[in-house]
């Protein structure tokens, strides 16, 4: 096999820290030898011993802690065999780790991996997007990496950074998005990007669902219209400079997600774009996520469950004609 | 081995004297400042609530006096002044804390029993019961990934209504599995708020999950000094001598309500007049006295001296400024964005 | 005997409140089961409220032309113990107790409470969603006339109206004008030549711009001029055609004053006092000075303001004072030669009356069975349709035009 996948960028991040910074070590269910449910960490707990750590099947303590070794100096990466169970640390995430600084004065580097979002077949439990009620908490960055060299070096950057990450990795990326090599990317956390230029309307997007809308967007060239899209790549903080600087170019915001529609992420985006950038706008700004039901187990469930480049493109076109 | 009331005085040790004063002094100074925290609330100069720790300064303190502070960490609970200040928190954090002075350690931005100074091992509590389980266990699994863990141990408190979240049993459940050097005190004083016992657990003591967890288990009258130092001394040697987590259950009385906003009339009288409704600092002083480890004129040196201590902390914490919310840093993460590429 | 509550009933899916429009009971009638006793109107229909038994009425707490929100106590009936078990209706005894096995049911000592949250509280007020009134608007945005937030903003910044726009032809979404359309256009206009517009063509201009914003319609009737033609070559000094207009509009408003009311919100604002302008034409304008209390002046007595007041109209020497508080405006377009035009009423008043120019014209006269010369003008009135129908302004326009064939009586 040629090339990077965007699992494997993940476990090359994860083995340069490693391998760079003695504070780091990984603690997970079935991480060790084993290597990880989606063999994120395949061969790291070889080559670094007393690093890479099985647990057992506590999300909770899992975060307490990782948040007590971050207390202790020390750089946890924590990987959530699915998004969904972090469900269970849900009260270490908000309240013990993106509180603590707040508090304390002391900041908490721990990074929580969350393998995200849906794939056919996965069902209610192990397919959620969670990213939206982790960035509505104030205290954590939460971010979402879209191609191959963000699995890499926003994995990398997350650890860096002294605050708690939420990085969600999307599992439907994981084997599917390949790139020749991992390139390096000037761009900081907190920094969105142009994931596809355009003039007509913009897409406003992040993980996976860039993918999606760039193929909506390649469809719709057909007819003429030319549509960006921006890859967020962090959700929090959210690039809203970038979001407006599109929007002033094409007057017109879709706004995607992956995630269930009640709030969220997209909604955020409307409303901050709503907020600031009421007088660039041509057309109200329109959201498009899953429906509002748990995510369904069969696959033709699920592909009319998420958006697909089909509703999408139906999405623009009636932002297009308004 | 299951060490219970019956067998408590183990290794016989001649409690070195030092300890105990220096444990009860703790309790004691725990006692006077928390009585004038109560008055205070009374008096309106607090908001928020005043939790105290009436009637299990014995066993708190004991557990901070067998810490070594620089070395250990402790995760202090709800009623856990007196450990506190056997730990080496100053009583100025408290009095700061509760008043709201920007010196305090949390700034006004947490109050009460919501503080810490995690950079010298002793983390800030939060409120969800359980949660400081793991997270002790891991800064003692970062000692040892650092390799400083040698001789170390990490302490936390919990109450019998902590022993029923899913945090306790995962972070006891972890901490055995890291065969971390852990000693959980539960201090079973018999209500969780207003819930008695009976609606808590169905075990006939707590410590009969220790069996469970596969860890040592200790069950002690927490109302008596001499034997929580006992207890207490032998659990945290254990654990620092490489004996995995222990776990001690102190039977005592909340002397008090929940909180000072709560009068805790639903504590039957049958409790109060019960051995465990006893108060530890008297069969302390009488243990002190009649152990010939103080003397009573001492003793009444010793309140005076807490007293003014504690006078002089209210009185600072009072004239310091409190939060300015103009000035106020508003942010919730150490980092700024916009980060620049570099 | 037991009492039992006339409730504001639910009358539709979506309706919050109702008004009472007529209470068909008094206190001491006797009722009978459902008889309708209260007659309310919601935005959508008048509907009678009903009693849910027999009884006699003890007390009437609705009052005519109030609002009352679903479930409002309307009013009380005194009902036999037999007829509530008949019926099964709660009464107010029945409906407190089952109130105070609710109270019953909280806790009683709240004294206990964490973080003391029993000192402050805040009673959650349930408010009624205001019905909506009035003609039925489209509220679609979509289309040509739409004008987005971005536009808008454009617009804005370069000091634009809707009605500067309306020459564009859009190339956007439903031919909506876009900001390329509009720099296009500007592009365009450089081209030809331009002036500045004046402060009293600005003027003019906005005030014509709020005033169009309401819906405006217009009625007409010819007018025999010849009585008063004649009844001013009799005066001396002579006053002005426009004068008489005004005095007859006047005392035709005294009879009708609901007809110059202003519509505010759910309001009618009535005439405060019969001042009424008249329009002036001015270089690049029109001026509108008032004349006040035309209804208690006789026409003569009203000669030399009205005089006074258009020679400094035209001089441009009115004050500010002069042009405020009218209540309608007379013009006569007449003077230009006009025969016909739809006036434009100011924004702060709902009336125009206009005249245009006189004619001789051949009208059949049943007595003498010919046709005879008559000068006939167009008489003109505008008016805003939320505030008046066309029967209303049509009672007014024909009584303006009977007062006018009595110049005698102005």
């Amino acid at each position: 096999m040629s090339g990077v996948t965007y699992i494997d960028a993940i476990r090359e991040a994860q083995e340069t820290l490693l391998r760079e910074d003695p504070r780091v070590f990984l603690y997970g269910q079935d991480i060790s030898n084993f290597g990880g449910a989606f063999k994120a960490t395949k061969g790291l707990a070889e080559a670094f011993p007393n690093r890479v750590f099985d647990c057992p099947i506590s999300e909770d303590a899992m975060i307490g802690l990782a948040v007590g070794a971050a207390i202790e100096g020390m750089r946890p990466i924590i990987e959530m065999q699915f998004a969904d169970f972090s469900s269970i640390a849900f009260n270490q995430i908000v309240n013990q780790a993106a509180t603590h600084y707040y508090r304390t004065g002391m900041p908490i580097p721990i990074t929580v991996r969350l393998p995200s979002g849906g794939t056919p077949g996965s069902g209610p439990f192990h397919s959620q997007s969670m990213e939206g009620i982790y960035a509505h908490y104030p205290g954590l960055v939460v971010v979402t990496p879209a191609t191959v060299s963000d699995a890499y070096h926003m994995l990398v950057d997350s650890v860096k950074l002294d605050d708690p990450v939420i990085y969600c990795e999307h599992k439907f990326l994981y084997r599917w998005l390949k790139a020749k090599s991992i390139k390096g990317d000037g761009l900081p956390i907190g920094q969105a990007r142009i994931a596809r230029p355009g003039k007509h309307a913009t897409v406003v997007t992040y993980s996976a669902m860039v993918h999606e809308a760039v193929r909506a967007a390649d469809r719709l060239q057909a007819d003429g219209w030319e549509i960006e899209v921006v890859d967020l790549r962090s959700v929090k903080p959210l690039d809203l400079d970038t979001i407006l600087a599109s929007v002033a170019r094409t007057g017109r915001l879709l706004a995607l997600g992956e995630a269930f529609p009640w709030g969220g992420v997209t909604a955020e985006i409307v409303a901050k774009v709503t907020e600031e950038g009421f007088h660039l706008l041509d057309a109200p700004p329109q959201r498009l996520n899953a429906r509002d039901t748990p995510v369904p187990y069969h696959p033709k469930l699920w592909a009319a469950h998420r958006p697909t480049p089909e509703s999408i493109c139906d999405a623009l076109r009636k932002l297009l004609s308004f | 081995m299951l060490i219970t009331e019956e067998n408590a005085y183990i290794n016989e040790v001649s409690h070195e004297g030092d300890f105990l004063r220096r444990t009860f002094r703790a309790m004691l100074r725990a006692r006077i400042l928390e009585n004038k925290l109560s008055s205070l609330y009374k008096a309106g100069k607090i908001v928020g609530g005043v939790y105290l720790g009436k009637g299990q300064e014995a066993i708190s303190a004991t557990l901070g006096a067998s810490l070594i502070q620089g070395k250990d960490c402790f995760a202090p609970l709800i009623r856990d002044q007196a450990g506190r200040t056997a730990f080496g928190e100053p009583l100025i954090d408290c009095t700061r804390t509760y008043l709201g002075s920007v010196k305090g350690p949390m700034r006004g931005r947490d109050g009460n029993i919501h503080r810490g100074r995690p950079e010298m091992g002793m983390p800030a509590m939060i409120s969800h019961l359980g949660a400081q389980v793991p997270l002790i266990a891991g800064m003692l699994f970062a000692k040892r990934l650092k390799g400083t863990l040698d001789g170390c141990v990490g302490a936390t408190t919990v109450g019998d209504g902590a022993t029923s979240t899913g945090a306790f049993h995962e972070g006891l459940n972890m901490a055995a599995v890291e065969k971390l050097p852990m000693v959980v005190v539960v201090a079973n004083n018999q209500f969780a708020y207003s819930t008695p016992n009976s609606r808590q657990f169905a075990c006939a003591d707590l410590v009969e999950r220790a069996a469970g967890y596969g860890i040592g288990g200790f069950s002690v009258d927490g109302t008596d000094l001499i034997a929580c130092a006992s207890v207490v001394g032998e659990a945290v040697r254990r654990a620092r001598a490489g004996g995995g987590p222990q776990m001690v259950v102190a039977h005592l009385l909340r002397l008090g309500g929940h909180g000072e906003h709560d009068d805790g009339s639903y504590v039957p009288d049958s409790a109060k007049h019960d051995h465990y409704g006893r108060d530890c600092i008297e069969v302390a002083i009488q243990q002190l006295v009649e152990g010939g480890y103080a003397i009573v004129e001492e003793i009444t040196a010793w309140q005076d001296e807490a007293s003014e201590e504690v006078q002089r902390a209210v009185a600072q914490a009072q004239q310091e400024p409190v939060p300015d919310p103009y000035r106020e840093d508003w942010s919730a993460l150490s980092t700024r964005f916009p980060l620049h590429a570099q | 005997m037991p009492t039992v509550p006339i409730l504001m009933p639910q009358l539709g899916e979506s309706i919050a409140e109702a008004t009472v429009i007529r209470l068909g009971i008094a206190v001491g009638d006797t009722v009978r089961t459902d008889q309708e006793i209260i007659e309310v109107e919601t935005n959508k229909a008048v509907m009678g409220v009903t009693t849910l038994c027999d009884g006699i009425v003890s007390e009437i707490k609705a009052v005519e032309g109030v609002s009352y929100s679903v479930g409002s106590l309307l009013g009380l009936l005194e009902v036999t113990e037999e007829e509530v078990t008949r019926t099964g209706v709660d009464t107010i005894e029945s409906i407190d107790a089952k109130k105070l096995a609710e109270q019953e049911q909280k806790p009683a000592g709240e004294e206990n409470l964490h973080f003391a949250l029993d000192g402050d509280s805040y009673e959650e007020n349930p408010s009624i969603i205001p019905s909506v009134k009035g003609l039925p608007v489209p509220t679609g945005v979509m289309g040509a006339h739409y004008i987005s937030p971005r536009m808008r903003a454009r617009m804005d910044d370069m000091g634009l109206r809707e009605a500067d726009i309306s020459a564009i032809v859009g190339t956007g979404a439903g031919g909506r004008v876009t900001v390329a359309d509009l720099e296009r256009f500007l592009d365009y206009l450089e081209e030809w030549p331009s002036v500045a517009a004046s402060p009293m063509r600005m003027a003019v201009a906005d005030a014509m711009r709020r005033s169009w914003t309401r819906p405006l319609a217009t009625v007409g009737l010819p007018l025999m001029l010849d009585r008063v033609l004649d009844h001013r070559r009799e005066q001396s000094p002579k006053p002005g055609l426009t004068l008489y207009l005004l005095r007859a509009f006047a005392l035709a408003l005294t009879e009708q004053p609901m007809t110059a009311g202003y519509l505010i919100g759910e309001k009618v604002v009535h005439p405060r006092s019969f001042d009424i302008g008249v329009a002036v034409q001015v270089e690049d304008g029109v001026v509108v000075p008032t004349v006040r209390q035309v209804d208690r002046k006789s026409l003569s007595e009203l000669i030399a303001e009205y005089d006074d007041l258009v020679d400094r109209a035209r001089r441009r020497r009115l004050t500010e004072n002069d042009s405020k508080g009218g209540i309608a405006t007379v013009t006569n377009f007449g003077t230009f030669g006009l025969t016909t035009g739809t006036p434009i009423p100011l924004p702060n008043e709902t009336l125009i009356l206009g005249l245009g120019a006189g004619r001789k014209s051949p009208v059949w006269s049943d007595q003498v069975e010919a046709f005879i010369p008559v000068t006939e003008a167009q008489l003109l009135l505008t008016f805003d349709h939320r505030v008046v129908d066309g029967g209303g302004a049509g009672i007014l326009l024909n009584r303006v035009a009977q007062l006018l064939q009595h110049p005698e009586n102005l």
